[in-house]
């Protein structure tokens, strides 16, 4: 039985060593005359190291717009991304260092924002998936607070970004449809607990850092119910996003 | 005298017609063996295939997951514990988006403490349960020193959002504001002391007024 346990931790041992041999980082020479480490992955951070020119670093991983390398002497610290685009594969390359994401480029998006639908506080958050370069997938969860009731909406649409090559404002339009469930805060209780729903949307997008975006759309609600005519809504909407 | 001359003559004749001889020697053949190649067909195909270099990807560590508990003031109810999760996405190094999700309960308020046989609100509804989407920014970023060989970045934050307050069975919309400290005590795992108000309108009492509930906080988070 201890043996089979021996063999058990062996092999696991193998499997653990091998798989951490299996990691491969990225390797960059420095052909500037130094490249500056810092104590941290911020500007404010003190430098406690140079790299030398012709000496290859190894890149661990990256936080933000910092990268955490290695020296070839083992000292660990953060290089700011401009500096360490700069540098080059063994071969002369230039480092691959991923460029800054847009509209075309990008493929998902993640946000929250706070509204007004129908005269109401919204807290929304989304997450959007880039179709072509100009059209996008949405998916919404918004809860409306009311005075009298509470609403959950989820809607799933279509958007187009008019000109996504323009960076700083871009117009967007957009059409989906979904579904919201209402809870009364105060009686009487609402005719129906849930309503299908559709929408037309008109909005703008902007950068306001290489990676974070502002995002304001205006959407026109059909909430169709069982009544003869259907409910017309309006949201206006504010939020914050970001590309992965 | 006229022989010495001939010869001296008929030997530079004779050098000159080697050369002449030297330099067809170099520029007759020459073409001959350059335009070869261009002729026939290479005879050796090369064997070696190209090789496809893989550069490896770099893993991009922006996420920060983790737990926190504490105490939370509720207006009117007392202060209670607080147990909650957090998770964040750093987008420079100055802003990030972060999300909390906690639970508490409320206690006894002091009306009903006086009168025992006064209910405000339920059992079921003394749960104090609550979302927040937060957006923060690192104030002043820095190191903390612990003795002479220890040093431990720090960032201290400061965060505003929105979010839902359920509370007495009833969801309402709650602004949050606080400040909060985060030590990373290794790259990837850090420690979080944190005061956030969270404000909402409230009827309890009979009057509406906005109430606040403080809530310090301990938590642990790891980047990924």
């Amino acid at each position: 039985m201890r043996r089979l346990l021996a063999m058990v931790l062996m092999l696991q041992a193998v499997c653990v060593g091998t798989a951490f041999a299996a990691k491969q980082y990225l390797e960059l020479v420095v052909i500037q005359p130094y490249l500056e480490m810092h104590t941290g992955p911020g500007r404010g951070y003190p430098v406690f190291y140079v790299i030398g020119r012709g000496e290859t670093l190894t890149v661990l991983y990256s936080r933000t717009d910092w990268y955490r390398v290695r020296a070839p002497r083992g000292q660990e610290g953060w290089v700011r991304r401009d500096d360490l685009a700069a540098t080059e594969l063994a071969s002369g390359e230039p480092a691959p260092i991923p460029p800054y994401p847009n509209f075309a480029t990008h493929r998902w998006e993640l946000g929250a924002g706070y509204g007004v639908y129908n005269r109401e506080n919204l807290v929304t958050t989304f997450v959007d998936f880039g179709l072509t370069d100009s059209l996008d997938a949405e998916l919404a969860l918004q809860q409306a607070f009311g005075t009298i009731d509470n609403r959950n909406i989820a809607t799933v649409g279509l958007r187009n970004t008019i000109v996504p090559e323009w960076r700083w404002f871009s117009p967007t339009i957009g059409i989906g449809g979904g579904y919201q469930s209402v809870s009364d805060k105060v009686p009487p209780a609402p005719l129906q607990k849930s309503n299908e729903l559709a929408y037309a949307s008109v909005g703008a997008r902007g950068f306001i850092t290489q990676r974070f975006m502002w995002r304001i759309d205006w959407r026109a609600y059909v909430v169709f119910n069982k009544l003869n005519t259907s409910e017309v809504l309006e949201e206006w909407k504010f939020g914050l996003a970001v590309f992965f | 005298m006229e022989i010495r001359f001939g010869s001296v003559l008929l030997a530079a004749l004779l050098l000159s017609g080697c050369s002449w001889l030297h330099r067809a020697d170099q520029t007759g053949p020459t073409p001959v063996v350059a335009e070869e190649p261009q002729a026939e067909p290479s005879i050796v195909e090369p064997q070696v295939e190209r090789r496809v270099v893989k550069t490896p990807k770099i893993k991009a560590r922006d996420f920060e997951l983790g737990a926190y508990f504490g105490a939370l003031s509720i207006e009117d109810f007392g202060t209670n514990p607080l147990y909650g999760l957090r998770a964040a996405y750093h987008v420079t190094e100055d802003v990030f988006l972060e999300g909390f999700v906690a639970r508490s309960k409320a206690g006894l308020s002091s009306l009903e403490e006086t009168f025992p046989e006064i209910t405000v609100i339920s059992s079921t509804g003394r749960r104090f349960t609550y979302y927040d989407l937060d957006v923060g920014y690192n104030v002043l970023p820095g190191e903390i020193f612990l003795g002479r060989g220890h040093a431990f970045n720090s960032q201290l934050y400061v965060l505003v959002g929105m979010g839902d307050v359920k509370f007495a069975d009833k969801d309402q919309f709650a602004l949050n504001f606080g400040v909060g400290e985060r030590l990373l005590m290794t790259d990837w795992l850090a420690l979080h002391l944190d005061v956030r108000d969270h404000v909402f309108e409230s009827d309890l009492f009979g009057v509406t007024k906005n109430v606040h509930n403080v809530e310090a906080t301990l938590g642990f988070t790891v980047f990924y």
